[in-house]
């Protein structure tokens, strides 16, 4: 019996061994960003992206493509999340797949961080040269102090080509140019091998010879000084004075080589460009909104005027990267992506067009897969359950009217 | 061979079992420092010493060392007293920066793709050194904090400076201007370190127009004699024997 316990023991532990080796080789690419884990009222009520284009699919290494846009700062900007005074236009891909070239915020160069106005809109461009060969997520980002970072949607874009082949020259102040892919590379490998060198010298003087068992004992033994020769006295001043002259002898030599330095230049740039949106003629109040948890679908009752001069039609409803369309009144051709897409999802009870001085009282349905998808269902659990989002009107001539709603949210679990 | 007797039959085996030990303790103190240190050190130091961006002639300058010289004086402390060994700065020191490097080579470059040259280490060498000489030749606790702590942080910029100031060379970037350094931060995308997240440039010392780095290496090396004080007394403890009465239980 005995026998037989210690085979099971053994073959078990077998099995252990091998189902761990098994595990480790099973080491699929983490691609994505967490954008579906972030709060959903995060990414409801804070950052609103829209007219989003990823100008490539598919790019070469040291080819570019660019993001463009615009980002609505919601007015209703929750409380529980900082307002956006410090804010840096980011872009969420993993690590530098892309170098970043440029980015832009109403035409103006953006490398430091911005401070955002709420309930303004904003038109920016991030332009992304390939380094890394692979199928990346790329999505618009906007960093928040305090609230951290707002992730926009998300394409997947295709680098091909070899990362060896990747340059970024650049040229200098000074009239240099230079690669800054491996500029200054072996002059750290050179001073850092030279001070290890050095350091490893010093060490190897000492543990040359007898360390620890006769040096305690003698320690003990109270003859303590007696450990410390002259020569060693003589060798550490020489290493001192050494490292000191090194220092400065490297210091000066370096100011003769580099005259002009600056230091790193920070800052706040402020009074960004902001777009000048038509002026909304439509105006839209929620009576009430449910969210329907069975059937993934979000129900809206909303009393709609239209005080312009020309008929109406709701087209879309944005909110949080997801687009549901009214396919008769609106269809994406800019090639968004189809997850965060529902091209059939916004049913209106009744989408005849709302005449000038007109108003109605309609019921709107958003209903997709991505409420659950992305997570957007999750709002319930938030603590301000609330939505908000961006709805698009058009005429008949295909003018675009952008209306920001935003109101509770009860959810409905029958 | 009973308890009491000797392991060893003879001189010349001793020496070679000591001459063992002093390896087999010396790599082990090599690593374990290494690992302790190193943590201590992304723990505080962190950012600062990971990119190019945020090496600035203000705080990089003032924190690095403060929140460096902490291991380096525990060491110290310990085989200065117990063994009469005067490179317990320089050991730290070396462990540190084996680490780093292979952090910085391994995660950093082989695993996300970020260049060498924008998220090299930190050298703490020529301060480590310098520690390590005072100790030896004053043979003085107080001497060593109060001159070799701030010749630690006294010798840390200029150190670095031959790594560092090829990235502070200027250049004109789409109508801004910025140096290498930053251009490294903005092209080699983080999305978790945002810019404003950088702590580069700020503070109130404006009176000495460009030349900040010598005030700023002032003051760290006056803050690492008190951090040089503090965990020289870690290391004190940490070193102690402590024999326990018998009769106590």
């Amino acid at each position: 019996m005995k026998i037989l316990k210690d085979k099971v023991a053994k073959l078990s532990f077998v099995a252990l061994l091998l189902t761990m080796t098994a595990a480790m080789f099973y080491t699929p690419t983490a691609s994505a960003h967490g954008e579906k884990s972030q709060a959903a009222f995060m990414r409801m009520r804070t950052i609103h992206w829209f007219d989003l284009n990823w100008s490539k699919d598919e790019v070469p290494v040291n080819d570019t493509m660019t993001l463009t846009g615009k980002f609505y700062v919601f007015q209703g900007w929750p409380e529980t999340v900082d307002k956006p005074e410090v804010s840096f236009l980011n872009v969420g891909i993993p690590g530098p797949v892309f170098i970043r070239a440029g980015s832009w915020i109403g035409g103006q160069l953006v490398p430091r961080s911005v401070s955002l106005e709420l309930g303004e809109t904003y038109e920016f461009k991030v332009l992304l040269k390939a380094r890394r060969p692979g199928d990346w997520h790329v999505h618009a980002m906007m960093n928040v102090k305090g609230g951290g970072p707002i992730i926009g949607p998300g394409k997947w874009v295709t680098i091909t080509g070899s990362m060896s082949d990747f340059t970024n020259p650049i040229t200098t102040l000074t009239g240099e140019t230079i690669d800054l892919e491996t500029y200054n590379l072996s002059n750290t490998y050179f001073w850092h091998g030279l001070w290890y060198a050095i350091g490893l010298l010093w060490l190897a003087y000492w543990a040359r010879k007898p360390m620890f068992v006769p040096r305690s004992i003698a320690v003990e033994a109270g003859k303590a000084d007696t450990l410390i020769s002259g020569t060693d006295k003589k060798v550490a001043l020489g290493f001192g004075v050494g490292v000191i002259a090194i220092v400065a002898m490297s210091m000066a030599s370096t100011n003769d080589k580099f005259p002009i330095t600056t230091p790193l230049q920070a800052g706040l740039l402020r009074g960004m460009k902001t777009i000048e949106m038509p002026v909304a003629t439509v105006k839209v109040k929620i009576e009430d909104a449910t969210y329907r948890v069975p059937g993934r679908a979000m129900q809206m009752t909303m009393t709609i005027t239209n005080n312009g001069d020309s008929p109406v039609r709701l087209g879309e409803f944005n909110t949080a990267g997801v687009r549901f369309l009214d396919p008769e009144v609106s269809v994406d051709e800019s090639g968004y992506p189809d997850d965060l897409l529902a091209e059939e999802g916004l049913t209106v009870s009744d989408n005849s067009p709302l005449a000038p001085g007109q108003s109605k009282t309609v019921q709107v349905t958003a209903s997709d897969a991505a409420w659950e998808v992305y997570r957007l269902a999750d709002l319930i659990y938030d603590p301000d359950s609330r939505f908000a989002g961006l709805l698009f009107f058009y005429d008949a001539a295909g003018n675009r009217q952008m209306i920001t709603i935003d109101a509770p949210l009860i959810p409905s679990f029958i | 061979m009973s308890a009491s007797q000797s392991a060893v039959r003879s001189r010349a085996e001793a020496v070679k079992v000591s001459r063992t030990f002093d390896w087999l303790i010396l790599f082990t103190l090599f690593f374990v420092v290494l690992g302790g240190y190193h943590i201590h050190y992304m723990l505080t130091g962190g950012d600062w010493d990971f990119w190019t961006d945020w090496k600035d002639r203000r705080l990089w300058v003032t924190v690095a060392p403060i929140v460096s010289i902490t291991f380096p004086a525990a060491v110290q402390a310990c085989l200065w007293y117990r063994y009469r060994l005067p490179f317990g700065a320089v050991v730290c020191i070396l462990g540190l920066l084996l680490g780093e490097w292979v952090n910085r080579y391994l995660n950093f470059w082989g695993w996300t793709y970020f260049p060498v040259n924008f998220c090299f280490p930190s050298n703490l060498m020529p301060g480590a050194i310098v520690l390590d000489v005072i100790l030896m030749l004053s043979g003085s606790l107080t001497v060593t904090a109060v001159v070799g702590g701030l010749a630690y942080g006294l010798l840390f910029y200029p150190g670095n400076w031959p790594v560092i100031a090829p990235l502070h060379v200027p250049v004109e970037y789409n109508g801004m201007m910025m140096t290498l350094a930053d251009l490294q931060g903005y092209h080699y995308v983080r999305t978790g370190t945002p810019e404003y997240i950088r702590m580069v440039e700020k503070g109130t010392l404006r009176t000495f127009g460009k030349d900040v780095a010598p005030v700023s290496a002032f003051f760290s090396g006056f803050v690492s004699i008190i951090i040089y004080f503090l965990w020289h007394f870690f290391g004190k403890w940490f070193a102690q024997t402590t024999f326990v009465n018998s009769e106590n239980f």
